[in-house]
């Protein structure tokens, strides 16, 4: 009898036990989403980021001009029912190039992201697991990274890269006849990404190495080591799972800092170059007419404040939502 | 004290050094060829074939076919004699024009370091004595959005509000010393760069020295806040803000960039924006160095200063 009843006890607190812990997967991100939308500021962000979002993605069909289309007719005309931000100056739709550019901000971002969180986390994780002597190399390297300014090294690099990777590509136009290879602009765009991510991976690389020493002094840790769960196990059930929070957050607010990076590069002259259509060199060619064309600066201007702004609330928010034992500190 | 500054002029040096080998392993696969640059000049006067062996020639006579690294133990050499080169686009000596320029805009770059500490720190201190209230999140939100707004974002907008929209004040163009009017613009937008870290980290050092024993015991016995907070609180909690610096400057370096000629400052960061725009090689290498030295030097001077300003820090 009592054998009997203890299996049923057993059994009911297994079964609780297992909805419980459903309940909590469920409503740890549940909360997450939560705190994310009561947070008025965040909701704001998010909304912008969806709206860039769209803009990257659908721009080219939103758009009533393409990014070269002249309206000669109307040269450096403010905003108007046909050109509903006005017209630059040489007659080309504002507002479309406006779109233009958020395709090549939100591409030149995503790439750029893409690659340094690779090269981060691997550099992090070598950082974290090869033992005191590769922790110290990889220490020093991403020191002398982060000693360069972020703006000037990647301006370097995307100077000094861009003539052998042009070359390159007309070598294997040459030899292969590819089409891709025989137009150049999108290697500007990859010139940028590599100047970026060059300086963006030390974050991610140091956030990885901090994630995985502070969670290895965590008991659930310990405790699955101790029964012998293998280490890439331990690294993929738990490590990974409890980082993923913090690099969310960092993701968001690296995806704003690699947009505007790019339209630094681009505002330099050095990133993507005119006709293209990018924040940054839309603001160059206009900022010396600032004071008598004032929209033709503001509009790219104001349009990137807004996105960054908008992301980094986003960031923020979900800084509070994902890490809410952090309390708010950096 | 001596041997822990060894230890940082350890850590300083090779990281100065490693800086080196990047920018010069990034000119040799760089476009830019001082010998084609050179040919230019003679451009049609000579046929190929001499072309080709003057080219051969003047690389040997600089030691162009040399090897990587003999090459480039002889440009530490010449850097080490203060030899940066001569630019491209109007052939002048490049650190005759940093020179030149820097004391500007290390003058506009000292005022934007004051301009942050004097709006931050106090930011920092109400965000944390009002932790989660609304002026807390407006100072915070509001610093952290504005972190990555870069500077030729801000100053066209900033100008187009004052001096088109509201009308408050002439073009500020041009530099005539600091103690200018028209200074207060490129420098209040210098300052807003850094803002958001010193705002963060002050913010993030008033609570914890907030909930120390010592400012309790200030409390209990009855001391006034404002004393509170100035004896106890600001002096402790400040340290951490030292750190900052090397963030500081960077924000100011490329800061800088943008700004001179938005204002028409002439200073280092235009030399910089001309020199990447101009694909002025000479200078573009220059002005990087000349940037990592100055961030390199204000990450030793803060590692230095720092056991001081916080005896818990061990020396050794």
């Amino acid at each position: 009898m009592s054998e009997s009843s203890e299996t049923v006890s057993n059994e009911s607190l297994r079964e609780e036990l297992a909805g419980e812990s459903a309940l909590k997967t469920r409503s740890l991100w549940k909360d997450a989403v939560g705190r994310l939308l009561r947070n008025r500021l965040s909701v704001i962000g998010l909304v912008i980021t969806i709206l860039l979002l769209i803009g990257a993605l659908f721009g080219p069909y939103i758009a009533p001009y393409t990014y070269t289309e002249q309206d000669l007719l109307n040269v450096a005309k403010m905003p108007s029912p046909d050109h509903w931000l006005g017209t630059d100056e040489i007659g080309r739709d504002l507002f479309s190039r406006v779109l233009w550019g958020a395709r090549t901000a939100t591409l030149v971002a995503i790439f750029t992201t893409f690659i340094s969180v690779i090269i981060g986390v691997i550099i992090g994780a070598i950082a974290g697991y090869g033992g005191a002597l590769a922790d110290n190399i990889t220490g020093r390297i991403i020191d002398i990274v982060m000693s360069v300014p972020g703006l000037l090294l990647a301006a370097l690099i995307a100077v000094s890269i861009k003539e052998p990777v042009v070359t390159w590509a007309e070598n294997i136009h040459d030899a292969s006849g590819f089409p891709l290879f025989a137009d150049t602009t999108w290697l500007d765009l990859l010139v940028v990404f590599g100047g970026l991510a060059f300086v963006s991976w030390p974050g991610y690389a140091r956030l990885i190495r901090g994630q995985i020493f502070s969670l290895r002094e965590e008991q659930y840790i310990e405790a699955a080591k101790s029964v012998g769960v293998s280490e890439l196990k331990i690294a993929l059930r738990h490590l990974l799972p409890n980082a993923i929070g913090p690099v969310i957050v960092t993701l968001t607010f690296s995806f704003s800092s690699a947009m505007v990076l790019e339209s630094s590069l681009s505002y330099l002259g050095i990133g993507v170059q005119p006709p293209q259509a990018s924040w940054g060199n839309m603001i160059a060619s206009n900022i010396g007419s600032w004071s008598y064309r004032p929209w033709l600066v503001a509009v790219p201007a104001l349009t990137l404040a807004i996105v960054t702004l908008g992301i980094n609330f986003l960031g923020d928010g979900l800084n509070d939502a994902l890490n809410p034992r952090s309390k708010r500190s950096i | 004290m001596f041997v822990y500054t060894l230890k940082r002029l350890a850590v300083a040096v090779p990281t100065f050094f490693a800086v080196l080998l990047i920018t010069f392993t990034l000119t040799v696969v760089s476009p830019f060829d001082p010998v084609e640059m050179m040919m230019t000049q003679f451009e049609g006067t000579l046929d190929t074939l001499a072309k080709e062996e003057v080219i051969e020639k003047i690389r040997d006579q600089y030691g162009l076919n040399d090897t990587y690294w003999v090459q480039f133990t002889r440009w530490i050499g010449r850097l080490l004699q203060g030899d940066l080169g001569i630019s491209i686009n109007g052939q002048r000596n490049v650190l005759r024009m940093i020179v030149k320029t820097f004391p500007i805009s290390f003058q506009l770059g000292l005022a934007g370091a004051v301009v942050t500490t004097i709006l931050g720190i106090p930011l920092g201190c109400i965000a944390a004595l009002k932790q989660n209230t609304w002026i807390d999140y407006t100072i915070v939100g509001g610093t952290l959005g504005f972190r990555t707004v870069p500077v030729f974002v801000l100053a066209p907008l900033l100008l187009v509000l004052f001096v088109l929209v509201l009308d408050i004040m002439r073009v500020p163009r041009g530099w005539d010393g600091l103690f200018q009017t028209k200074v207060i613009l490129p420098v209040f937008i210098l300052a807003l760069g850094p803002l958001p870290v010193v705002v963060r980290q002050t913010r993030a050092a008033v609570l914890e020295v907030f909930s120390m024993d010592y400012v309790r015991t200030a409390k209990m016995k009855g001391l006034e806040m404002w004393r509170i907070i100035i004896r106890h609180i600001l002096r402790n909690a400040l340290i951490p803000v030292v750190t900052t610096l090397g963030f500081v400057a960077e924000g100011l370096i490329v800061g800088s960039i943008f700004l001179d000629s938005i204002f028409a400052i002439p200073g280092f960061g235009g030399v910089a924006e001309a020199g990447f725009r101009g694909f002025d090689y000479p200078v573009i290498m220059g002005v990087t160095m000349v940037s990592a030295v100055m961030i390199i030097l204000t990450n030793l001077i803060v590692d230095l200063v720092y056991p001081f300003l916080d005896p818990r820090i061990k020396i050794e």
